[in-house]
């Protein structure tokens, strides 16, 4: 029997060919400017040490366990050493947009001879371990971590894990009685970074020690090493092993005045000039390219920074002497050429209470703007730009910083201090040129973080 | 397959298929690359998804159990085979292949039994795969293939790949699934011809094609009969057994090479109700049965 069936062809194509008829041509068509620490008052002879817990709303926590000593060798020499270890685990941006659809991510994890029996079937941090296909010949084996990430849920990289170790070495030698020579190294290391500098500075005391000049130069150079080596930027994310490691030079000057006002208030005015070459970008982070209409992501590309930068900053801190109060003020101005200016007013006043133990409110705000290259997303069919980078830490935003100092001697000499700070970042999570699904998620959700420093300083 | 006397053409095998390339042209140069360009992309089409070849289907059935990377062209078709089984409620399935291990349709007439069909089952259902594009993660012993997606993709690939080079008239035809680029240089249209299922080689009817694709589903010669029961080739991916009634070709008419092949086969899993549903669908089709 053969049957012809009528060839009707209506308007409206019903739903199942419909749909099948658009799956068929869509699968033909397929082809920081983060805020400088005031460095703490450190005892000229002694030990300072603390233990500090971070942690970030459902994402990075961290312990960082310091110890700082310093120890005086007649009245002009000082000698300071000090060691501080960070363990950091949690989840991490990874810089794409969220998406009504479930994301998956890819990135390289090791590199195994091939015929290794994979017999991990989950990565830490609930990323699952995929076999890339070998190319023809190849004797090695490459795996790669998938991370899935649910619809409407901000892309984060849950596998982020880093310990780090820094260590330091300086000394201070006075030369006259007003002119001091500085120097010093530092180390850091962390799995998949390494950083080395070397410092030099003097100090000039002027009119009886009421004017100090300062001046300081840092090289510091850095050596990156990603796991699966350093992605070429713009291109699309996967799971193959990518370029050797990548390194960073930069060389900073600071000059600043110290001046005594008056018996009850120190002011210090400083400029900092720094300029850094290499490879600044973070080899983890990537920046989605969303369908112009539909602002559905439809690749991830690693992102793409400027080689090198200039920053220039001018910090003002001033600090009064009450009868027994102290209070501290100071302020940052930022700028870099990447296009980020920053400013930061830190405010601390210090109650003492009776005569041992004091009380010490913190407040701090700190607003951004950002760099030029900075976007949420890339929009495909447009023009792709040289730079492009989606994290946030190089988006506008402001953030407040709460915090409380308590501190009480032990005995003569030795003080315990607790410090707890709670730190409140808010970006634009909705911005107004957003395209169609992307309205409705949140490209730059709030930031939480609490800090608690134990501290305990003993001079000798 | 009638073919113009002035049409240069390229025969070559490929998906173990005879394959034709029409132009519609005098430029026998011209003619030749064309031929060259289609064959190629069909064999490299059907090396890169070859159950029998190291591929990438080769290697993601050998790692089953183990989560698998693919590359984009593959995720495509995979993202494709996902619409389909959805689409069909589960009778289009590309996992359903290990069932072929306990259907032999080779004339013997032996009938598997229940637990053997059983068995396979366990390992059939595109439900049981983990697919979070580009990850496949397919259950300890299951395949996949892209046998039922295939040759109509290599297709459309192949005259995609025609039409950038050149806007002379072609159609491609790959063992039967073709498609041509338009009407031919004297505004007529492709005359195609269908065989007869009952007497091969001879023509059962002429088609005009001035536009778009006809794949056909349906293997005619496949069947087992078993005390006069005639078991059809098309398995049902939920069951384990053959579709009843379903008819002995299908040819449909569509766009594309790749949506006329799945409508086909849509149509063919309905079994009995397969003209209802092509018709519900307003489709261009010939049922043989």
């Amino acid at each position: 029997m053969r049957v012809q069936l009528k060839a009707t062809h209506s308007a409206a194509n019903p739903g199942l060919r419909r749909a099948l008829k658009i799956a068929a041509a869509g699968l033909l068509a397929s082809g920081t400017g983060k805020a400088q620490e005031v460095p703490p008052d450190a005892p000229s002879t002694g030990v300072d040490s603390g233990v500090l817990y971070y942690h970030e709303n459902g994402r990075v926590q961290a312990i960082e366990p310091e110890l700082n000593l310093s120890q005086m060798f007649g009245e002009d020499s000082k000698l300071s050493i000090g060691a501080v270890g960070d363990a950091l685990t949690g989840a991490t941006p990874l810089g794409a947009v969220p998406s009504t659809l479930p994301q998956t991510y890819i990135r390289p994890y090791k590199v195994v001879p091939l015929g290794t029996p994979v017999t991990v079937t989950t990565a830490s941090g609930g990323s699952t371990v995929v076999l890339v296909p070998p190319a023809a010949g190849a004797t090695t084996q490459t795996l790669a971590a998938s991370t899935i990430v649910p619809a409407n849920t901000y892309p984060l990289d849950h596998a982020f894990h880093d310990d780090r170790f820094a260590g330091h070495i300086g000394w201070e030698q006075a030369l006259t009685s007003t002119l001091k020579l500085n120097g010093g190294l530092a180390y850091s290391k962390e799995h998949d970074y390494r950083s080395e500098s070397a410092n030099i500075g003097l100090s000039k005391d002027f009119f009886a020690h009421n004017t100090t000049l300062d001046a300081g130069l840092n090289y510091e150079s850095d050596l990156s090493f990603p796991i699966g080596g350093t992605p070429t930027p713009l291109t699309v994310i996967n799971g193959d092993w990518k370029g050797p490691d990548a390194s960073r030079h930069e060389v900073d000057a600071v000059a600043g005045i110290t001046q005594v006002m008056n018996r009850r208030w120190l002011a210090t005015l400083s400029y900092s000039y720094a300029d850094a070459h290499g490879y600044q970008n973070d080899p983890y982070k990537i920046i989605s390219v969303v369908d112009p209409i539909s602002g559905q992501p439809n690749s991830q590309l690693y992102e793409s920074r400027p080689e090198s930068r200039r920053k220039q900053s001018v910090f003002l801190d001033n600090k009064i002497h009450l009868s027994s109060d102290v209070i501290s003020v100071s302020l940052r101005g930022y700028k870099d050429d990447w296009g980020i200016k920053s400013v930061t007013a830190d405010l601390r006043y210090r109650f003492q209470i009776g005569q041992d133990y004091y009380i010490e409110p913190h407040v701090r705000y700190y607003d951004q703007r950002a760099a030029d290259f900075f976007r949420y997303y890339l929009v495909a069919g447009e023009a792709m730009p040289q730079y492009a980078s989606a994290d946030t830490r190089l988006a506008k935003f402001h953030a407040a910083t709460y915090g409380m100092k308590f501190g009480m001697p032990l005995n003569e000499g030795s003080e315990f201090n607790v410090r707890i700070e709670y730190y409140d970042q808010h970006g634009n999570g909705s911005p107004a040129y957003a395209i169609g699904q992307l309205r409705q998620q949140n490209l730059f959700p709030d930031l939480q973080a609490v800090t608690v420093l134990l501290g305990y300083t003993y001079a000798f | 397959m009638a073919r113009e006397r002035k049409d240069l053409s390229t025969n070559f095998t490929a998906m173990a298929s005879p394959c034709v390339v029409l132009v519609d042209s005098s430029d026998s140069l011209l003619g030749e690359a064309v031929g060259d360009l289609v064959k190629s992309e069909a064999l490299r089409i059907e090396m890169k998804f070859s159950r029998y070849r190291p591929s990438v289907v080769t290697h993601i059935n050998e790692h089953a159990g183990d989560a698998v990377l693919v590359d984009e062209e593959s995720a495509d078709l995979l993202d494709y085979a996902a619409l389909c089984y959805r689409l069909s409620e589960g009778l289009f399935d590309i996992t359903s292949g290990v069932l072929r291990r306990v259907w032999k349709f080779d004339g013997t007439g032996t009938l598997p039994t229940s637990a053997r069909v059983q068995q396979a089952l366990e390992f059939v259902g595109w439900h049981r795969v983990r697919w979070n594009r580009p990850v496949l993660q397919l259950a300890p012993g299951m395949e996949i293939d892209f046998g039922g997606i295939g040759k109509e993709y290599a297709v459309d690939r192949a005259l995609a790949l025609v039409q950038k080079r050149t806007p002379v008239p072609v159609l491609v035809n790959l063992g039967g699934d073709l498609r041509v680029t338009g009407l031919r240089h004297d505004g007529a249209p492709w005359r195609v011809v269908i065989e007869d299922v009952d007497r091969l080689g001879s023509s059962a009817g002429l088609l005009e094609l001035s536009h778009g694709a006809i794949a056909t589903s349906g293997n005619t010669h496949r069947f087992l009969e078993k005390d006069g029961i005639r078991y059809g080739h098309v398995l049902n991916p939920k069951s384990g057994w053959p579709i009843d009634e379903a008819p002995r070709s299908i040819t449909v008419h569509a766009d594309t090479c790749t949506e006329a092949g799945q409508l086909a086969k849509l149509a063919l899993l309905r079994g009995a109700g397969a003209e209802q549903f092509l018709e519900f669908e307003q489709v261009r089709a010939w049922c043989i049965r």
